[in-house]
């Protein structure tokens, strides 16, 4: 990233009125609050009626899972809220079929207890830990620190429900681990953060637990060489891990891992797997051995209400962009915490609604090759940071295929500001 | 309106005369693609050698209004290739490999490159590409990426779907577009993921961007013999449940064996067995010793009569040309052969291979099973004798019924041949009107006109606001 970012970090730029913007003296809970209470559906039928009521009020409909990410994503403007905390539920699990089928409300908690009994889990752990709801997940297509090794929800959901914005009870894919049958709705609904359905159920893949797992924990050298040693080694050495995680001093020190940035890896097999790896690791380095425990913490790190942008790029410039997020991270008095198999950064900034920080600043200006994608902002800076994410003619055909007056999630793309 | 011998004349400006087809007499060898049964002619074949004539053809396609059909090597099994008096965009030229980068483990490709000879040029890397259909060393990736193709090796790594990571593709408007992004992640639709499976019908993919995955460190290669189908499904699903996931897990049944083994591809499988499975475990070589153990235990307890593992990689190589090459074998055995695909439950194996015995008898057909277990993915092949009426009406009639019985199992009609034509009928065995409609509309994102491999993939009857046929646009 950022030749840019990197000399003007400690430059204190101040954002072009974004503090005394009107936009900025709204809440921070990313809509235009509706005044009425939230719709509780219980059935897909219902959802059904709440949006053909909307369609036929012209009213937008703020979709809810369990609202723990609300905030994220462009405000949103709504009259009316639907959330989906009562349409719960696990529809259909065999677990000799390895797949699972639940109601979007249902908590990423619910699955993973139902499936524990059975030595199985879904292995998505996304950032934000188990409290969110499959539907979300789904939604927002989030990952987390085992996403380079096993996938994201566009590879793990095999089948959805929803409800479009004209009305219609659809469904992509289906129940089953592989399958062509009809053009995909499936990868096109996961990942719109609602603004084309709202998912009523969802279908996954799951997997069998490892017999054993480990967690280690390697210090990372600072000079830029040393690091990009290190991160090589790490891409071929002889070890099949779950994850491969990169956490910046801050965050180190809150995981108990010491004062300076440390990789921890997370490493899973049948006993024999998880020793022959143990010592693949050692060779690279001094490992220390860390409870596992660890991965829920990087997951539930964030402060509350923070600011969150994920950048990601190539193997080639992942070093790099590792350390121009690691000086951001400093410099806004946050941390960063990386994904190595997936050449990915996540940098969490505390949240500053009137003053963005100019850290966070930084990140909007500065020249990046990388792809920088908005997860959290303070509201006022979303029309001047984020271009919106989808304008292009395909995707606002897509939209206005499946939501023709935008009722749903409005603004959440950033189609406002377009 | 449109006269086809002007078409032809000015797609020959842009292709030169050996780059178009236009007589009957020529254009009978694109009649059909892999499924038996079909036969559609296109009115003109074009095979553009450059992306610029291939553009160019698209975009003169497009000011005519006219209808076309992408065609990779017309290996597909569901009747997608086929044009049927429309304009037939033959792929097989554009066959080179634009790059290949051993640091991000990516490559770039046209869509004409042959699946196995992107494999054979990443193998100097220690990479290959996961994705292998048997049909590897025929298929193109483009023609992959169309219908999302699968393969043994799928079980563990994945789809095409989940290897490909953006595609520069001309819609059918003559807009170029370019879907997913090979430098990290993409914010909004994923118009990528929609473009794969498309079957043709969205735009034709110019160039495609996919992982290369590395080589295991080591791989074991098990044969087990079964003297049931019932006892090698039963191991099937308890191997899966086990939550081991081998790189690959294959049933062949006695039948296909035995064609097998009569033909120039005998691998050695035991030709008295009623089922074998062929299981691949791969990975790391710590801990590698121990799943083949679990899954011999697995396999004996099953009732298998013996567990042989691979001594070497000229047998490996041996066990895999039996199972990839073992369509060939039955082909030779009748004069028509459907391969059918269908997923079901994998719990569901044991009582749907009953079911199809059963639907087999009683229409009085020879189904033989040769197919991805682990997935799920059934392949039941009926051989048959396409120029007698009575049994084409019984072959089709078995798999009317087979269909049935794998979506009232809770699995769907296809898991990688994709729709195409032959299985419109079935569509709504799975999705209601408005899931189909919905299609539609998303179809029409990137084809208003429905002028891309026209009539495919969804019923025409439940496109509602479809407006009228888009053959009408040219004359003879
Ligand atoms: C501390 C924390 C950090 C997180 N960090 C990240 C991150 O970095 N990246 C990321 O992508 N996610 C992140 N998440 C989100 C989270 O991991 C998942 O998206 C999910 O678990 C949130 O579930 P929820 O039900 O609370 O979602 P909600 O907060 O209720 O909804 C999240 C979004 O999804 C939409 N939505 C919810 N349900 C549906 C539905 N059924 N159909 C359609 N749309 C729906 C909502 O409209 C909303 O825009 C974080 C969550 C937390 C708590
Ligand atoms: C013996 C045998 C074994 C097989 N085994 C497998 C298997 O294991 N797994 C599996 O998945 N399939 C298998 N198949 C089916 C077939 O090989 C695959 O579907 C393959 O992907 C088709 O590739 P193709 O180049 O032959 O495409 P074609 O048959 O020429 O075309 C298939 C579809 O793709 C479209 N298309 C082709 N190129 C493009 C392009 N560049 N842009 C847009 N659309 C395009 C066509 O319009 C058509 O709809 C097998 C087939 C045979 C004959």
């Amino acid at each position: 990233m950022a030749r840019r970012t990197e000399g003007s970090v400690d430059r204190m730029t101040v954002p072009v009125s974004a503090a005394s913007s009107p936009a900025a003296m709204q809440t921070a809970s990313g809509s235009t609050a509706p005044s009425s209470p939230p719709l509780r559906p219980t059935t897909t039928a219902e959802v059904r009626e709440i949006v053909g009521d909307a369609i036929a009020n012209k009213t937008p409909v703020r979709i809810v899972g369990r609202g723990t990410w609300l905030n994220a994503g462009r405000p949103v403007e709504a009259t009316r809220q639907v959330s989906l905390d009562a349409l719960t539920g696990i529809v259909d699990y065999t677990p000799g079929d390895l797949t699972l089928t639940a109601r979007a409300g249902t908590t990423l908690a619910e699955i993973a207890r139902a499936t524990a009994e059975h030595g199985q889990w879904l292995a998505l752990a996304p950032w934000g830990g188990d409290a969110g709801s499959l539907g979300a997940t789904a939604a927002t297509a989030t990952a987390g620190p085992m996403s380079g090794a096993l996938g994201t929800p566009r590879d793990m959901v095999i089948g959805i429900e929803a409800v479009t914005g004209s009305g219609q009870v659809v469904r992509g894919g289906g129940r089953v681990v592989k399958n062509v049958a009809g053009f995909d709705l499936t990868r096109l609904m996961v990942g719109a953060w609602g603004t084309l359905g709202i998912l009523t159920e969802v279908s996954v893949r799951l997997r069998g637990l490892p017999e054993q797992e480990a967690t280690l924990a390697l210090p990372l050298p600072n000079a830029p060489a040393a690091l990009a040693d290190v991160v090589a080694r790490l891409r071929s050495a002889p070890i099949a891990p779950l994850a491969i995680e990169m956490v910046s001093a801050t965050l180190a020190a809150r995981l108990g891992l010491g004062q300076q940035p440390v990789v921890i890896a997370r490493l899973a097999g049948n006993a024999d797997a998880v020793s022959g790896q143990r010592v693949a690791l050692g060779v690279i380095g001094d490992v220390m051995e860390v409870p596992d425990e660890v991965w829920t913490t990087v997951r539930t790190a964030d402060p509350v209400e923070a600011t969150v942008v994920r950048f990601s790029s190539t193997v080639a410039r992942f070093p790099e962009l590792w350390l121009a997020a690691e000086r951001l991270a400093t410099a806004g008095d946050g941390h960063v915490h990386a994904t190595v198999l997936r050449s990915s950064a996540r940098v969490v900034l505390p949240h500053n609604e009137d003053a963005p920080t100019d850290a966070a600043l930084d990140l909007l200006r500065g020249a990046s090759r990388d792809t920088r994608i908005f997860e959290r902002l303070p509201r006022a800076l979303w029309p001047v940071l984020a271009p919106t994410r989808a304008a292009d003619r395909l995707s606002q055909g897509v939209r206005s295929a499946f939501d023709a007056h935008r009722l749903l999630n409005r603004g959440i793309l950033g189609e406002t500001h377009a | 309106m449109t006269h086809a011998a002007d078409l032809a004349d000015r797609i020959t400006e842009i292709v030169g005369p050996r780059g178009v087809l236009r007589r009957p007499g020529e254009l009978v060898v694109y009649r059909s693609d892999g499924l038996p049964g079909y036969s559609k002619q296109p009115r003109l074949a074009v095979f553009p050698r450059t992306r610029d004539e291939l553009v160019a053809v698209v975009r003169l396609l497009a000011e005519q209004s006219v209808p076309f059909v992408p065609r990779g090597a017309g290996t597909g099994l569901s009747g997608g290739a086929l044009a049927d008096d429309v304009v037939l965009v033959g792929l097989n030229r554009l066959t080179r490999i634009l790059s290949i980068d051993p640091v991000e483990r990516l490559a770039v490709v046209e869509p004409g490159v042959v699946n196995v000879a992107l494999t054979r040029a990443a193998t100097p890397y220690g990479l290959h590409y996961a994705p292998d259909p048997s049909s590897q060393a025929a298929c193109t990736i483009g023609g992959n990426v169309a219908e999302n193709a699968g393969g043994p090796h799928c079980l563990k790594y994945g789809v095409t779907l989940n290897h490909v990571r953006a595609v520069t593709a001309i819609l059918p408007d003559g807009e170029i577009v370019r879907l997913g992004s090979a430098e990290g992640e993409v914010d909004g639709y994923d118009l990528l993921g929609a473009f794969i499976g498309s079957e043709g019908c969205f735009g034709i993919a110019l160039d495609v961007t996919v992982r290369l995955s590395p080589n295991p460190q080591a791989i074991r290669t098990l044969l087990a013999d079964f003297t049931s189908v019932d006892a090698a499904a039963r191991a099937t699903s308890e191997i899966i449940a086990s939550g081991i996931v081998p790189a690959a897990l294959e049933m062949m049944d006695g039948a296909t064996i035995r064609a097998v083994e009569a033909s120039i591809y005998a691998a050695g499988y035991p030709v008295d067995a009623e089922a074998i499975l062929l299981i691949e475990l791969d990975g790391l070589e710590a801990g590698l010793e121990a799943d083949v153990a679990r899954i011999e235990r697995m396999c004996a307890a099953a009732g298998a009569r013996s567990v042989r593992i691979a001594r070497d990689e000229s047998e490996r190589a041996r066990l895999w040309q039996g199972r990839k090459k073992a369509f060939g074998a039955m082909g030779r055995v009748s004069s028509h052969l459907v391969v059918q695909d269908a997923v079901i439950p994998r719990t569901r194996l044991p009582d749907v291979l009953a079911a199809i015995r059963e639907i087999a008898e009683r229409q009085r057909i020879t189904v033989c099973n040769v197919f991805h277990a682990g997935d799920g993915n059934l392949h039941p092949n009926i051989g048959y004798d396409a120029n007698n009426p009575d049994e084409q009406a019984r072959v089709h009639a078995a798999m009317r019924e087979i269909m049935s019985a794998c979506v009232a199992a809770g699995g769907t009609i296809t898991g990688e041949h994709g729709v195409g034509l032959d299985k419109l009928d079935y569509m709504s065995l799975i999705f209601s009107e408005d899931s189909l409609a919905a299609m539609c509309r998303l179809r029409e994102v990137f084809d208003p006109d429905h002028r891309a491999n026209p009539g495919k993939v969804v019923p025409v009857h439940s496109c509602r606001e479809w407006h009228g046929a888009p053959k009408a646009a040219w004359t003879a």
